[in-house]
């Protein structure tokens, strides 16, 4: 097997998303990977709360710094759409992610349905190994 | 000219707190009907609900399986944007069959235009999945039917966001010409120039983006010359319009600039590119802010129905003018391409 040198991970500001952003960064770290921080704005994003989480540069920024992630290993990506077509997009160029991580739950609520759960529709859909990274 | 529209149903349960999408609109939207003050030129198709056998045209089964067993264990979020409750399910499966209604009718009558006010709204809608507020394909589900029937249709979608939805349901499709002109760049992120249609289908998509800040003399310029020889060169039997509001300047989900004066210049313009009458149909999409949606819906059934425009003016000065000539060189590198799959199929 290739050595992983590209992660990306999806961040929507969610205490579960932020599991797995600490989770991705500490195996970049690790096995000195560079991480995509992709973060899905849907059409709400610009309604701001309640609609959607404070995601900002500065935000990931300091989770970053906590978890040892140097700057120059994690980029910060916005891109409009939804999440898993975002993600899946990540192991595409320019990225070329060979790993992708979510947090468990997403934005569903139902254990079990496709619907709703962004990790179950991205380990469907994915071209490279997913990590589901559970919530607290 | 009659107004055929789609009898009203309660859709007052799909609704999730504060959310942009919610029954009001609809509410809006007959507001303006009603202030066509039609009498009896304004026909009611009856309500109905499309079958699986009508809906597995555009979307999987097991699409609709799912969608059907979340709304019935309760609904909740599908995504940052998109909620369903426990009665979205018999709703937006109305919601489609509001548009086969009436379809239904202006066949039957032989005249008039049609407008479908229904929600949830279905651009977003892929065929394996709900987004972007939609959760079934509206403005899809009817284009199908009449194809399925033998027909050529453009689809017009003039919502400020790119129809996503659609586009990936009729990509390799050549009896649907799909229009959408948008701001770009913009959920859902799709909707560049180079986006044309599948190899099956080439040219039968025309994607138009749009710069934050453009105004309604770009858009009837891309409808007069980007659009309008495409749809000639395309000859459609229907016209189905996908009609969002939210690019209207007082709308709070993105920043094209238009006014409901726009509106009645737009629905004109698409109103020539239906060759028959009682083959042009409007379905609401987006448009969020009630006001400038109830004038915005006015103004262009008006316009379509061949009455004097009395709101906004119409706007320019915008910026993307400039934009639009590498938009018609695509458009002409796809005709050119279309042209050539239709000559071959012809010599066979
Ligand atoms: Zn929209």
């Amino acid at each position: 097997m290739n050595d992983i040198n590209s992660i990306a991970v999806g961040f929507d500001g969610s205490d579960e998303s932020e599991l797995a952003l600490r989770w991705a960064a500490h195996l970049a770290r690790e096995v000195d990977a560079n991480l995509t921080v992709l973060h899905a704005a849907g059409i709400l994003e610009r309604l701001g709360a309640p609609f959607s989480h404070e995601v900002t540069p500065q935000v990931v920024a300091a989770i970053m710094a906590e978890e040892g992630l140097d700057a120059t290993r994690y980029h910060w990506v916005v891109e409009e759409g939804d999440a898993c077509s975002a993600l899946l997009h990540c192991a595409q160029a320019p990225h070329h992610a060979q790993l992708l991580v979510v947090g468990s739950r997403g934005h569903g609520k139902r254990p079990g349905m496709m619907i709703g759960s962004v990790s179950l529709e991205l380990v469907q859909h994915a071209s490279v190994p997913v990590v589901v990274v559970p919530g607290c | 000219m009659v107004l055929v529209v789609n009898e009203l149903t309660d859709d007052s349960e799909h609704e999730s707190p504060d959310h942009p999408e919610r029954p009001g609109r609809v509410e809006a939207a007959m507001a303006a009907v009603q202030e066509l003050h039609l009498g009896s030129d304004l026909i009611v198709a009856p309500a109905y609900s499309a079958t699986r056998s009508e809906l597995t045209r555009v979307h999987d089964a097991g699409y609709l399986d799912e969608l059907g067993a979340f709304c019935y264990g309760g609904g909740g979020d599908i995504d940052q944007d998109t909620y369903a409750t426990f009665d979205s399910w018999s709703i937006a499966t109305r919601a489609a069959g509001a548009g086969l209604s009436v379809v239904r009718e202006l066949q039957r009558r032989g005249e008039g235009v049609g407008f479908v006010a229904s929600r949830p709204p279905g651009h977003h809608a892929l065929r394996d999945r709900a987004m972007g507020f939609c959760l079934l394909n509206n403005v899809a589900v009817s284009a199908a039917a009449l194809v399925s029937q033998g027909e050529r249709v453009a689809i017009i979608d003039w919502d400020v966001h790119h129809g996503n939805g659609t586009q990936q349901i009729f990509w390799d499709e050549p009896h649907v010409l799909y229009v959408s002109m948008h701001q770009w760049p913009l959920f859902p992120g799709s909707g560049a120039a180079g986006e044309v249609g599948g190899r099956l289908a080439l040219g039968s998509v025309v994607n138009v983006p749009l710069p934050a800040g453009a105004t309604g003399d770009v858009m009837r310029r891309a409808l007069d010359d980007v659009v309008a020889p495409v749809v000639d060169a395309f000859d459609p039997t229907w016209v189905l319009v996908s009609a969002g509001f939210d690019a209207h300047h007082l709308d709070p989900m993105a920043d094209l600039c238009l006014s409901d004066g726009d509106f009645a210049q737009m629905s004109l313009a698409v109103s020539h590119y239906a060759t028959a009458p009682g083959r042009l149909a409007f379905f609401l999409e987006g448009g969020y802010d009630l006001g400038a949606l109830q004038a915005s819906v006015r103004a262009t059934l008006s316009s379509a129905l061949g009455a004097p425009h009395d709101g906004e003016p119409p706007t320019n000065g915008g910026p993307g003018g400039a934009q639009l000539a590498t938009i018609t060189a695509q458009r002409d590198a796809a005709l050119a391409s279309w042209t050539q799959i239709f000559d071959e199929e012809d010599s066979r």
